[in-house]
């Protein structure tokens, strides 16, 4: 197996564990966490409105 | 999470900021219009784990008229467009079929991508669609068979086929296996 098919099968299998988590648990307790990522991660993102959607162009062409 | 039936999800999460920010955006946008969301914030919205800066919207052709009253609402509460600040050249953009793009004020992300329906795909998620229901709020999403099928067919980067795992995995018990399949098929005539 390849790094790159490693890596991806690590993140699927993460995929898996994380929703068996969320049907585990109350939508509070998972959502708290995911709230962690989303919040810091908007947060930490700067960019400037003409860079912001050069890179939206060139990711999407 | 709650499915109470094919039409409608309980989840009674805790608000992110993107949440937060999309229910404040689409308070003005249903005054004006039916609205669906698609893609990745519809897997966020069902418990995946990753940030997403934008969320995308699909709504029917409007006439400029309505548009523009969607367009001023929007500014008068602080949002503005990032790719053009005149009325009628955001709406040329619409209906060239270009999505466009609004944030709040002196920001960038999170933004909204909105576009109009342009294909039989768009009209699909526009007529599919699931209410979430959060607290007292409400959001219209995408039927997650069209979703799952887009990602797994057309889109098929590791994010999206991990989006689309996400949401095979929550939602498994109330999926419709041969509607997956039905619009891969579909998909595959298409694009």
């Amino acid at each position: 197996m390849s790094f790159i098919e490693k890596n991806n099968k690590e993140r699927l299998d993460f995929v898996d564990k994380w929703s068996k988590y969320v049907l585990e648990h109350d939508d509070k307790t998972w959502s708290k966490q995911q709230n962690v990522i989303i919040n810091s991660g908007l947060k930490s993102a700067k960019m400037t409105k003409e860079e912001y959607l050069n890179m939206k162009e060139k990711t999407q062409s | 999470m709650k499915f109470i039936s094919k039409k409608e999800i309980l989840i009674d999460k805790e608000l992110s900021e993107l949440d937060l920010f999309t229910l404040d955006f689409i308070k003005i946008l249903k005054k004006y219009t039916n609205y669906v969301i698609v893609s990745g914030y519809v897997s966020i919205l069902l418990g995946r784990s990753r940030v997403s800066e934008d969320v995308d919207i699909i709504i029917p052709k409007l006439d400029f008229k309505k548009f523009e009253l969607l367009a001023d609402d929007l500014k008068k509460n602080n949002f503005y467009c990032l790719n053009n600040e005149k009325n009628r050249d955001i709406y040329d953009y619409l209906v060239k079929n270009t999505a466009v793009r609004f944030a709040k004020k002196n920001t960038v992300i999170p933004n909204i991508e909105i576009k109009f329906e342009k294909n039989k795909f768009d009209k699909i998620s526009l007529n599919n669609t699931i209410k979430v229901k959060i607290e007292n709020y409400e959001i219209v999403i995408s039927q997650l068979e069209l979703q799952i099928a887009f990602k797994e067919k057309v889109l098929k980067s590791q994010k999206d086929m991990e989006d689309a795992r996400h949401i095979r995995n929550v939602a498994n018990e109330h999926l419709n296996f041969e509607l997956i399949d039905s619009y891969k098929v579909m998909l595959n005539e298409f694009y």
